[in-house]
């Protein structure tokens, strides 16, 4: 396989030398280098709980998984971290950016600002479960056709949201598709592509 | 995050059981009530808030919209942003509360928002959100251990703002 195709590869993959895995490994020799010099006790307050594990059922694109969770882990951690669905981004982790949007029970929501233990039992859509490389989602396929990104990394998010937008109330300018998608941010600025996709979409639909 | 205990409530009387054990409902309270989260779970990961145990009441029944017998809306605390302002009623009788719910936040917001945890929003001062800078309204014991001449002065200056009014440091 050459590297372009490695590249061009969807996230979450498992198995195969990727991107991610070379990151990964370079992360553990580094980590292990380190270990020496940032050994002993973590400091903890006074009031310190033992992280407790609770039973959490997630329904994720369809599958049914049953995690043990730390009570703190949010929806975004248990997806990237748990499940190692890792094409719900992490971009500023305080609900500002929406690179982590995904769909809880059909409506798009910050992952980052949802604690994992409180969707016990609901059903989530991510990236992952929109479409496939093989099988597009219309809005997938839209966004590629439009070159609505640039550096990719706001791109699930938005598409997330985009495709949550086909079901709410928005009118039918840029203007409103701009404010409804106001709520993810793209800081390489495929601003213009962006609507265009989504417009191309609404139209056909 | 600090850690805590997970409980979701099974009803209303379930809920207000665990209000009677908390020292203070106050800044640094131990037992939180969690809706929405969008405040609530931003500063426990700025370590502003704490608490030990978090009470989701999420799943309670308050989450209708109706005309009050009296004149007025009654509005549910669970009812989400989005809903609120989507409500058929509240966009016939209510245009410019609708207008406002759309203005604020963004659409995934809006989609975890409720009303009564809007309500009960913190405020968004730019100091009580840095644990490392100096809050009056954060850590009001401070204040206390000052001369009563800079509890004077800080009385008489804000202790808390807005974003776009930063708070003058004291």
């Amino acid at each position: 396989m050459s590297p372009s195709d490695a590249d061009r590869r969807p996230c979450g993959v498992p198995g195969l030398t990727s991107r991610r895995g070379f990151l990964r490994q370079i992360g553990l020799a580094g980590a292990a280098a380190a270990a020496p010099d940032s050994a002993g006790p973590a400091e903890r307050p006074e009031n310190y709980i033992p992280a407790r594990a609770t039973p959490v059922s997630l329904r994720v694109n369809g599958a049914p998984h049953n995690l043990q969770l730390d009570s703190r882990t949010t929806l975004l951690d248990a997806l990237r971290e748990h499940l190692h669905l890792t094409g719900t981004k992490k971009g500023c982790d305080h609900g500002q950016c929406g690179a982590c949007t995904v769909h809880i029970n059909g409506r798009r929501i910050n992952a980052c600002l949802c604690l994992a233990v409180m969707h016990d039992g609901d059903q989530i859509t991510t990236i992952e479960g929109l479409g496939t490389p093989e099988k597009l989602h219309p809005m997938q396929a839209a966004f590629l056709a439009s070159d609505a990104y640039q550096c990719g990394y706001c791109t699930p998010g938005q598409i997330m949201s985009a495709t949550a937008l086909m079901k709410e109330p928005c009118g039918p300018t840029n203007a409103a598709v701009k404010e409804a998608m106001s709520g993810n941010i793209c800081r390489c600025g495929a601003y213009v592509n962006i609507p265009e996709a989504i417009q191309t979409v609404r139209k056909a639909g | 995050m600090e850690s805590f205990r997970y409980v979701r409530a099974q009803d209303g009387a379930h809920a207000i059981t665990f209000a009677r054990r908390a020292k203070t409902a106050q800044q640094g309270a131990d037992i939180r009530y969690i809706a929405g989260g969008t405040t609530l779970v931003d500063l426990m990961k700025l370590d502003v808030e704490r608490p030990q145990t978090l009470i989701d009441i999420t799943h309670l029944p308050l989450t209708e919209v109706k005309a009050a017998p009296g004149g007025g809306v009654e509005i549910g605390a669970m009812v989400r942003n989005s809903d609120l302002a989507h409500h058929p009623l509240i966009q016939r009788d209510y245009p410019v509360l609708s207008e406002a719910l759309l203005s604020g936040a963004s659409a995934q917001l809006r989609n975890k928002a409720t009303t009564g945890g809007n309500l009960l929003q913190r405020t968004r001062c730019m100091y009580f959100r840095d644990v490392a800078m100096p809050c009056n309204k954060r850590e009001p014991a401070r204040a206390a251990a000052r001369s009563p001449a800079s509890i004077a002065r800080w009385l008489s200056s804000a202790a808390a703002s807005t974003a776009s009014r930063p708070t003058p440091r004291t």
